[in-house]
């Protein structure tokens, strides 16, 4: 799956269970530009993973900051 | 069986460790873990048992030893209970911390973290194997005499032959047998030291609300976090001692997927579990009617809302919108308490549906007098004191204040705090006499109690506590902030749905009014940075407008209660920032449209 397709399924989460209305781009921060509190934090994880279907763990979640990082993780998950 | 209102106090002679010894022998005793795809892992007491006394064998060859705090950071799991009931077998004081968020903020958990290791004194740290590689940094910093390790370590390699309950230490009553954070925070950790006798105490009074008739056995669903004093001490501790089933979905997996609990409720027919109002304000905004294919909630007999402000209008929604699937209303029953007493204070009736006052607002926000009235106010009734416990309304000389007057809250009763640890101070500013000062303000009306607001200041946000000093210490050094002068504070506004986070920051003198306009987006932002949370609204103010005691201290509440009623103001003379007053007035009015429209 390419990175395009991967932002693309994040920016559909953040629409459909974060409230997010504007663009959404790999450098933007979780938390200071996707205002995430903790507990959007917790359904971006587990919506991700539904929609992946995949599994982050907590060793790969300590490195994600951006959208970006989101992306390289899922692809990684993926096996791409 | 008399009436648990108006029974003595219960007996409170044992200790945890008796629960632990005698359950197992009901066939349906034990914990039930629901994953995120909804598959369970069953552990009947008696397994419990046998692996806790595992972890005490290992945990006394480390050295482990009657008295000492032992940190226990799990996810919800098995893990939990080896460590937790391990610690307590071996004589030793759990103290469950809260294990990492997922996604982030990891600086401000190992902070916390480390804080929370330090005052508790913990000489050790049980964590699971991914827990424990996060906390390297916060065990490297607050140096645990006995490290940090995994329960599998302390079980050692074949699993360990347990000691039996003969060769335990058994605890005295008046030995501590948890330690629980009110709040986390680093700046003023307040560790909240529980006895053997106050723990059991709160389990018979809870056990006394549920009791099993010929062919029905009560049992729980909880999501609550197991650091938390209702998920801990309201769930786990009354199944132990009932030896009923429990079953427990990781807070995570609630938050990710809310239709998780309504379905195990179902699933598991049981009859009890509390939350706080978020959740179930969460099952209202996120819950379909096609995850509710097939749930059957009749069976939910106390669905107990507690922990934060109970908003009716999500009560009464929530009782609307799931009664097509057999919830009863009568089941809602709206419950205070706070970790300084164990846990629960008072309850309200649970056979009836939760009800209300309506309320004069002027007549109690100017003199403090709840005056029933058509269209006012509306105020959720928390109900009447648990067996065992008093109230009283006190006025600020501590005087006795007759029914509808506003005052502040004082409590007794078998199962409170014996202070909070290592802080004789602030243990002694919250009991005195054996009472203990709620901080909670409200009043009583028909002999039921009801919240009107805060005296202490906390913040409380879906049912967890907050400092506020940690919110303020997220937008201090921001440019354009005055240094010290920000307040942080929390209230739930008429009509919404839950609390609300205000943030009242002056500016900086030397702030051109361009900067104070930019300063609410940073302190937002810097906000959810620092402490994970999403402020409602920011008010920016004239340097010297927040009032202070006469010692410099913040009024946090104070400050809340003038912006509410519209008489923030600066200080005259007036500073080139002339604007902020009416900054903060539009904020107001702002968030009054907000709000209404929320109802």
């Amino acid at each position: 799956m390419s990175d395009a397709i991967i932002l693309e399924g994040i920016a559909l989460v953040a629409q459909e269970h974060l409230g997010w209305e504007g663009p959404v781009t790999s450098e933007m921060r979780l938390v200071e530009d996707l205002r995430l509190d903790s507990v959007r934090l917790l359904t971006l994880a587990a919506q991700v993973e539904n929609r992946f279907r995949v599994f982050l763990d907590e060793a790969d979640e300590l490195a994600i900051e951006t959208v970006g990082d989101l992306v390289a993780i899922v692809r990684r998950k993926l096996g791409g | 069986m008399a009436d648990p209102l108006i029974s003595g106090p219960p007996i409170s002679s044992g200790t945890l460790i008796d629960y632990l010894e005698q359950a197992g022998r009901q066939p349906d005793g034990g914990v039930r873990f629901v994953d995120r795809s909804e598959q369970t892992t069953w552990y009947s007491f008696a397994q419990v048992r046998e692996r806790a006394l595992g972890v005490c064998a290992g945990l006394r060859s480390l050295g482990v030893t009657r008295g000492d705090r032992v940190a226990v950071v799990f996810p919800t799991g098995i893990g939990f209970f080896d460590a937790f009931f391990g610690t307590l077998l071996a004589g030793a004081v759990p103290v469950p911390l809260y294990p990492p968020v997922r996604l982030g903020r990891m600086e401000e958990y190992l902070g916390r973290t480390t804080r929370m290791l330090e005052v508790t004194g913990a000489r050790l740290v049980l964590a699971d194997s991914r827990v424990r590689r996060i906390l390297g940094k916060a065990v490297a910093a607050a140096r645990p005499a006995l490290g940090c390790r995994t329960v599998e370590e302390i079980r050692g390699p074949e699993g360990g032959a347990g000691d039996s309950f003969d060769e335990i230490t058994r605890p005295d009553p008046s030995d501590l047998g948890l330690v629980q954070f009110s709040s986390g925070t680093t700046v003023d950790p307040k560790p909240v030291a529980l006895s053997h006798r106050a723990l059991v105490a709160q389990t018979e009074i809870i056990k006394s609300f549920w009791r099993d008739e010929p062919g029905f056995r009560h049992s729980g669903v909880s999501w609550l976090p197991l650091y938390h004093d209702m998920g801990l001490i309201g769930c786990v501790l009354p199944s132990l001692a009932r030896d009923s089933a429990l079953t427990l979905i990781g807070p995570e997996v609630f938050v990710a997927r809310p239709a998780i609990w309504l379905r195990s409720l179902s699933r598991w027919k049981a009859s009890v579990s509390p939350a706080p109002n978020f959740a179930y304000s969460l099952c209202l905004n996120r819950v379909s009617d096609a995850d509710m294919a097939g749930v059957d909630l009749s069976g939910w007999r106390h669905a107990l809302t507690g922990a934060e402000a109970v908003a009716p209008s999500v009560a009464r929604a929530f009782c609307d919108r799931f009664a097509r699937w057999g919830f009863r209303p009568e089941a809602l029953a709206p419950v205070y308490g706070l970790s300084e007493a164990a846990l629960a204070v008072t309850f309200s009736d649970l056979s009836d549906p939760f009800h209300s006052v309506q309320v004069d607002r002027e007549d109690l926000a100017r003199d403090g007098v709840a005056r029933e009235t058509d269209d006012g106010r509306e105020i959720v009734s928390v109900g009447r004191p648990v067996p065992g416990f008093r109230l009283e309304i006190r006025d600020r000389d501590g005087q006795i204040l007759p029914p509808d007057r506003v005052g502040r809250l004082w409590i007794e009763g078998p199962s409170l705090m014996d202070g909070y640890l290592g802080a004789p101070e602030a243990t002694a500013c919250a009991l005195r006499d054996g009472w203990l000062d709620t901080g909670d303000l409200g009043f009583l009306h028909g002999g039921e109690l009801y919240l009107t607001g805060r005296a202490k200041d906390v913040v409380i946000l879906r049912g967890r506590n907050y400092a506020p000093d940690e919110i303020e210490r997220a937008v201090e050094g921001l440019p354009g902030v005055r240094a010290g002068c920000v307040a942080a504070a929390s209230w739930l506004p008429e009509n919404a749905d839950g609390e609300r986070l205000v943030l009242f920051v002056e500016a900086a003198r030397h702030a051109t009014p361009l900067q104070a306009q930019a300063l609410p987006a940073a302190c937002r932002r810097a906000v959810l940075a620092g402490a994970g949370l999403d402020a409602d609204e920011v008010v920016v103010l004239a340097p010297g407008t927040l009032p202070r005691t006469s010692s410099g201290k913040l009024r946090r509440q104070e400050t809340l209660r003038l912006w509410l009623a519209g008489e923030l103001v600066p200080p005259a003379p007036v500073t080139p920032l002339r604007l902020a007053g009416t900054m903060a007035r539009s904020g107001l009015a702002y968030a009054r449209l907000r709000w209404s429209r929320n109802g």
